[in-house]
């Protein structure tokens, strides 16, 4: 610990892309990741923590980039960083971080990608096990939220990490994603869709699923008790009659998906 | 300022820490009379301060335990499979308007308003149904006669009187009662919606930072406060350091503010930390409303509403702590929220550290003083001694050294009475309350 008045030693090692920053770096990017895999364990992570560590992250990405870019470390830029002493944590991590300059350059640029990937994934997780029904139906909202958020205009469907959702939310997005991709990849996404769905809450329709030598119109006639379940039924997520038509026709069309990707028993 | 803290100690008597008795705020309320705590099981405890006694003057200012009811329950969302917690994250106190007190408190998701009412009399002598209550034949009643109401024992009862749901999708961290004595408001992550305190099933939103993608998410609110005399003037803080004020006159959205404080960068103290423990963890209006006082991870600042380019006064509260931050990164503890009163007059900070430690700033003096919150140190009407944390160098014989700290036990609330200078301090099943020392 850096005692107060006194001197601080400059070596040489401190410099930035030095092995002393390097390892600074490695740590604040390994207790980063480390929090970041530890938080997608978690059913419902903290959006404040979360975003912190996205940050931190994001500003570790930075300086690796810069870095790369630059080939030389900024000086200029990163002495202003202040140095803390207590990075040192212990002898495995050290051993684990003498990189040279040489390996530092070759893992920043493998890493770099999966950086990228991790950061996008905290948020677009959070949003996904968040923003699932939106805030409830006491709040005027002053734009519609879609069921889906995050699903971009060309066609690239970002959702990931569904844990449930709602049957009408499965319906809507299925729609979206007709309309937004080609039909050749339709089913690829509906797949990775369907396969997010907790079908604990289908378990008492799934009798009608087994042996799957049903017709499609005995599966129709099976859908309306779908949408009567007591397990579905919740304040937001209330089916319209005047919407059943259609929504048993999405359902058919996700039902004949189901078979096709499902094995015949 | 004065340093003579007398202990006058309220606390759970326990030796293993039951994760549901952590006390997650304090709140006194307008006149001091009552104090409200919360905890992590969902229930609240108000205490209530006892009447000055000539007969036993020595207990003047001693709360007793008023009045415990469950406020909230673990919950499950259906919907989303996730558990709410029953956690009580706020608790405000509205103004008295007659006999009976009334509080919000919230957890995660759910605000509710509580109505805390004594009574102490029965009505006696029905017609229709005995004393104890069963229905009287008819063809028995010979007489009327009219009830009468008789004595009984004291019986404190609270009633949950509205439930405001449904609204927030993200964790409430804030509510705040506005001045109209109307409205109030709730806050969470990211949105701030308004609330008629008579209407449960709509509120308005106000603010909403999030942006259409969530992955250009940067930052979040964490903590909102109103003026304490203008109604239409509110604050928030975020996660990046900033504080916003917006006035609800100039636009029913205010995601558009009126004022934005915020302090630039001190370039020699940056560090990959930086942005961490720039977050502010609780924003407080002084009484006057003329100031704002800020806590961040490190210190303490009061700003001048006037002025949003820096802050009128800083205060480091464990300045030593900064060379531990990859270390606390680590353990979490950067993560803390630690929140920051003032005082009636608005003369004094105060707010938590660790190691049971809480902090006092004197603005007038610029004095400081640390204080303990433990057992060991706080008998009953002890005189509480300042303690002080060795930062490098000899460690004297009554310092305590930066390694030496106890970073699970942390100071994350506490409360000032409006207008005395007695203080409750929670430490995390503890409850503290210290006062001036008496003459």
């Amino acid at each position: 610990m850096v005692a107060k008045g006194q001197k601080r030693k400059i070596h040489g090692d401190y410099e930035i892309g030095g092995s002393v920053w390097a390892s600074q770096l490695q740590s604040v990017l390994d207790i980063s990741m480390d929090k970041f895999h530890h938080d997608q364990a978690l059913v419902e992570p903290s959006l404040l923590r979360s975003v912190l560590i996205n940050n931190t992250l994001r500003q570790v990405q930075f300086e690796v980039e810069s870095l790369s870019v630059v080939g030389n470390p900024k000086s200029q830029t990163y002495t202003e960083l202040q140095l803390e002493s207590d990075f040192s944590r212990g002898s495995p991590l050290m051993g684990h971080n003498t990189h040279t300059d040489e390996d530092f350059m070759a893992w920043s640029s493998e890493d770099e990608f999966s950086l990228s990937s991790a950061i996008s994934a905290i948020l677009k997780d959070l949003d996904a096990v968040i923003e699932i029904g939106g805030p409830g139906p006491c709040v005027s909202q002053r734009a519609p939220l879609g069921s889906i958020e995050n699903v971009t205009r060309d066609g690239k469907f970002t959702q990931s990490g569904l844990r449930t959702e709602r049957t009408s939310d499965i319906i809507s997005s299925s729609s979206k994603i007709d309309t937004m991709y080609p039909s050749g990849l339709q089913d690829v996404a509906l797949d990775k869709l369907l396969l997010d769905i907790d079908t604990t809450v289908f378990e008492p329709e799934v009798n009608f699923l087994q042996g799957f030598s049903v017709t499609a119109d005995e599966l129709v006639k099976c859908l309306p008790s779908m949408s009567k379940s007591s397990s579905l039924d919740s304040p937001s997520s209330s089916i319209c009659h005047g919407q059943a038509t259609w929504e048993i026709h999405e359902i058919e069309h996700v039902m004949d998906i189901l078979m096709r990707t499902c094995p015949q028993s | 300022m004065c340093v003579c803290v007398r202990a006058c100690v309220r606390a759970c008597v326990r030796v293993c820490v039951c994760a549901s008795d952590i006390i997650s705020t304090v709140e006194f309320n307008s006149t001091g009379e009552l104090l409200a705590t919360g905890d992590k099981g969902g229930r609240v405890v108000v205490f209530q301060r006892e009447q000055e006694s000539k007969n036993q003057p020595h207990r003047r200012g001693e709360y007793n335990v008023y009045s415990t009811f469950q406020s909230h329950e673990p919950e499950f969302d259906y919907l989303k499979s996730l558990e709410i917690e029953e956690k009580i994250n706020k608790i405000r106190w509205l103004p008295q308007q007659n006999a009976a007190y009334f509080l919000l408190s919230t957890n995660d998701k759910t605000v509710k308003l509580w109505k805390i009412s004594e009574r102490d009399k029965r009505p006696e002598g029905y017609n229709l149904k005995d004393e104890e209550g069963r229905i009287r034949d008819p063809t028995t009643i010979t007489a009327l006669r009219v009830p009468v109401l008789r004595p009984m024992d004291l019986m404190v009862e609270a009633t949950p009187r509205r439930i405001f749901s449904n609204a927030h999708t993200y964790h409430i961290n804030s509510i705040s009662v506005n001045s109209d004595y109307e409205t109030y408001m709730s806050t969470d992550d990211l949105r701030i919606n308004l609330w008629n305190l008579e209407i449960t099933n709509r509120s308005f939103n106000i603010v909403d930072i999030k942006p259409a993608n969530m992955e250009e998410l940067t930052e979040v609110i964490t903590a909102a406060e109103f003026h304490p005399n203008q109604c239409n003037t509110f604050v928030y803080s975020s996660s990046k350091g900033s504080i916003k004020l917006c006035d609800m006159r100039e636009s029913a959205l205010c995601d558009n503010h009126s004022k934005l404080f915020e302090e630039p960068e001190d370039p020699s103290n940056r560090s990959f930390f930086s942005e961490i423990i720039s977050s502010i963890s609780d924003v407080k209006f002084s009484h006057s409303g003329r100031y704002l006082m800020t806590r961040d991870y490190l210190a303490v600042k009061v700003w001048d509403v006037n002025m949003e380019n820096k802050p009128l006064e800083t205060y480091q509260v464990h300045d030593y702590l900064r060379s531990k931050l990859c270390s606390l990164y680590e353990n979490d503890c950067i993560f803390d929220k630690f929140e920051c009163v003032w005082n009636g007059t608005d003369s004094v900070l105060m707010t938590g550290s660790y190691n049971n430690f809480f902090r006092m700033f004197d603005r007038n003096t610029k004095r400081d003083v640390t204080l303990e919150a433990s057992r060991e140190n706080s008998k009953p009407r002890a005189i509480l001694k300042p303690r002080k944390v060795c930062v490098g160098g000899k460690r004297r014989k009554d310092e305590i050294s930066v390694d030496s700290l106890d970073f699970s036990k942390k100071i994350l609330h506490t409360a000032w009475h409006p207008s005395e200078n007695i203080i409750a301090v929670a430490a995390t099943n503890n409850l503290y309350i210290f006062q001036d020392k008496v003459n």
